[in-house]
């Protein structure tokens, strides 16, 4: 992606700017390999990838718990290296793995991130007990954590992050290993925090509906590259119209619907039992197809709308799959080991 | 010191020493291991005292008390280590790195709480010895120069282990922060006076910086004060040599992320 274009201007006091972002491990590849990035103030930003596609290390260095071996980053329009102790005050982070103390109730969890935070006796509890009841852990508030089931550990988490009301809020993959039913809940409080309170949300992930369904923007990071930033939508349109795909209960009128799909697109592969068009007029044109199939009398036993996904964009931009990119080793800690990087603020 | 620095402090120690209070597994260890190194040293091999030119009026309870007083002191930095190393470990520990300002104030919050959690244990070991009949000859301002030197023991401890904790970040590292502290506390005058030894063990001795403060603090318990000067040099230089040390610790945990 274009740098000059990306980052142009400042990102301002609620966004995130990022300039030519590396990080090199010593036993391995660039974890991240020169990334530009740019997040609006209140803006919910996407980042999509497979495992050990440099998200999570991308992360690491805005939240400035790793410093970057090149490059350099503004958040909450601090630079994350010289004046990391004012990125910190700005910011809150749910990493990958929730970093919970088993023998620590709830509201002990709270009591000590917001005296971390350096709120006083009366916040500490009002936010607190804010903050518990907001992610739905009012009643569980005064169990230890060890008996937390992953999705009450993960609602934790966020309201820890959320102690000393951040301008900024890191999720990274929040909604990992987490049930439908506690992956919509977050899905939910991600999005009114964005809308209501006007936190700006980078959000990675490697579950394609969650950047779908949450992110304003997407970026796409393969191999510590960006390979793809833009609206969800945006990036789908660049890879083409939807595809409708016809299947007769008639074998023999086959060409038939061939021929009646023709007048709505340029034929597509992939219909062995029927016959598929890519919609020139996209999805709005289906109603006419189905009027047109029923007015020539041919009976569908099937018809399927294929919408690009995001998938499709990755596979376009990497010629692999999303979903079967995944590398099998996640950085690890002797990846870890640093190479002449920067000292940290 | 800023408000910064003191929050973190003061929020980390108050975990620790939360989790020690109201964890048995944690607290009965902590109690039990100064306990039992006291009964077998002071009772089981009180007939030491008996030996020509072992000359310690005050009794052998305590002389041992001494030690066993430094030893905790000693040990409840290295547990603080342990402590540590479990938070990087588990990842806990980028939680306070992520809301500290100032990330000082983690080491300063882990060393608050090893001192709260050494005085838990002096409080018990001490009516322990108390009532097995230690006899106190020092006065008061003695008493408190020789807590004085257990504080700096334990305030030096936890700086070492800290140190290795934040390095290694994993409780593997728990061997390297013990050892060193375990052969420099055994290879002093543990059960009779440094006059007593003989061999390696009086030549080791002799230069083994924990002599010093053996020998300072069982002057105090004993109402006749010496070495003081040499002890509390090395209770000073000491914490200030392994504060480097665990602020470089810090920023190598810094910098690994």
């Amino acid at each position: 992606m274009n740098a000059e274009n990306s980052t142009k201007g400042t990102a301002g006091t609620d966004g995130i700017e990022a300039i030519g972002l590396v990080r090199e491990f010593k036993k391995g590849p660039r974890a991240v390999d020169g990334i530009d990035l740019r997040v609006e103030p209140g803006e919910i930003y996407g980042f999509l990838g497979p495992n050990g596609a440099g998200k999570s290390t991308t992360v690491l260095m805005l939240t400035t718990l790793l410093p970057p071996t090149a490059g350099t980053a503004r958040v909450a329009g601090f630079d994350i290296v010289k004046e990391g102790p004012r990125v910190r005050s700005a910011i809150g982070a749910a990493l990958q793995e929730a970093a919970l103390d088993p023998l620590l109730t709830g509201t002990e969890h709270m009591r000590l991130q917001t005296s971390l935070h350096g709120l006083g006796k009366a916040e500490r509890e009002r936010r607190g007990g804010e903050l518990l009841e907001r992610v739905g852990l009012t009643r569980a508030a005064d169990r230890k954590v060890g008996g937390y089931s992953g999705g009450m550990k993960r609602r934790l988490d966020l309201a820890l992050a959320l102690a000393h009301e951040p301008r900024i809020l890191f999720l990274d993959e929040p909604t990992t290993g987490l049930d439908i039913q506690s992956r919509t809940a977050l899905w939910e409080e991600v999005a009114r925090l964005a809308a209501e309170d006007g936190v700006t949300v980078f959000l990675t992930t490697q579950y394609l509906e969650e950047a779908d369904v949450l992110a304003d923007r997407v970026g796409i990071i393969d191999h510590g590259n960006i390979v793809a930033e833009g609206t969800p939508t945006e990036l789908k349109a660049e890879i083409g119209r939807p595809t409708v795909e016809a299947v007769p209960c008639n074998p023999e009128e086959r060409e038939h619907t061939a021929a009646v799909l023709a007048r709505f697109g340029e034929p597509a592969d992939g219909a062995a039992k029927g016959a598929a068009v890519l919609l020139s007029g996209g999805d709005a044109g289906l109603a006419e197809v189905v009027r047109a199939l029923d007015s020539e009398g041919i009976k569908i036993e099937t018809l399927q709308l294929h919408a690009p996904s995001l998938d499709d964009v990755f596979l376009a931009k990497t010629g692999r799959s999303l979903e079967g990119a995944e590398e099998a080793v996640e950085e690890t800690e002797d990846e870890r080991a640093e190479v002449g990087a920067a000292e940290p603020a | 010191m800023s408000a910064d620095f003191r929050n973190i402090a003061r929020a980390v120690a108050w975990r620790s020493v939360h989790n020690f209070l109201t964890n048995k597994a944690l607290l009965i260890p902590a109690l039990i291991f100064p306990l039992f190194f006291f009964a077998s040293f002071a009772g089981g091999l009180s007939a030491v005292s008996n030996v020509p030119g072992f000359d310690f009026p005050t009794g052998y309870t305590a002389f041992q008390y001494v030690f066993v007083l430094m030893q905790s002191a000693a040990f409840g930095g290295v547990f603080t280590g342990f402590g540590i190393a479990r938070d990087f470990e588990s990842g806990f520990g980028r939680r306070y790195l992520l809301a500290a300002t100032d990330r000082r104030g983690i080491i300063a919050g882990y060393g608050i709480a090893a001192l709260l959690r050494a005085f838990v244990t002096w409080a018990v070991l001490t009516a322990v010895a108390l009532v097995a009949g230690m006899q106190i000859d020092g006065s008061p301002i003695d008493l408190v120069g020789m807590y004085t030197l257990a504080i700096l023991v334990n305030i030096t401890a936890t700086l070492w282990a800290a140190g290795v904790a934040l390095r290694v970040r994993s409780i593997q590292g728990g061997p390297l922060m013990q050892l060193p502290i375990f052969l420099i506390l055994f290879v002093a005058p543990v059960y009779v006076p440094l006059s007593l030894l003989s061999g390696w063990i009086h030549a080791v001795a002799s230069v083994n910086p924990v002599t010093a403060l053996l020998e300072a603090g069982r002057g105090f318990i004993s109402g006749e004060p010496t070495v003081i000067g040499l002890a509390f040099a090395l209770g000073i230089i000491l914490p200030i040599l392994f504060a480097l040390w665990s602020r470089g610790g810090l920023r190598r945990a810094e910098a690994a992320g």
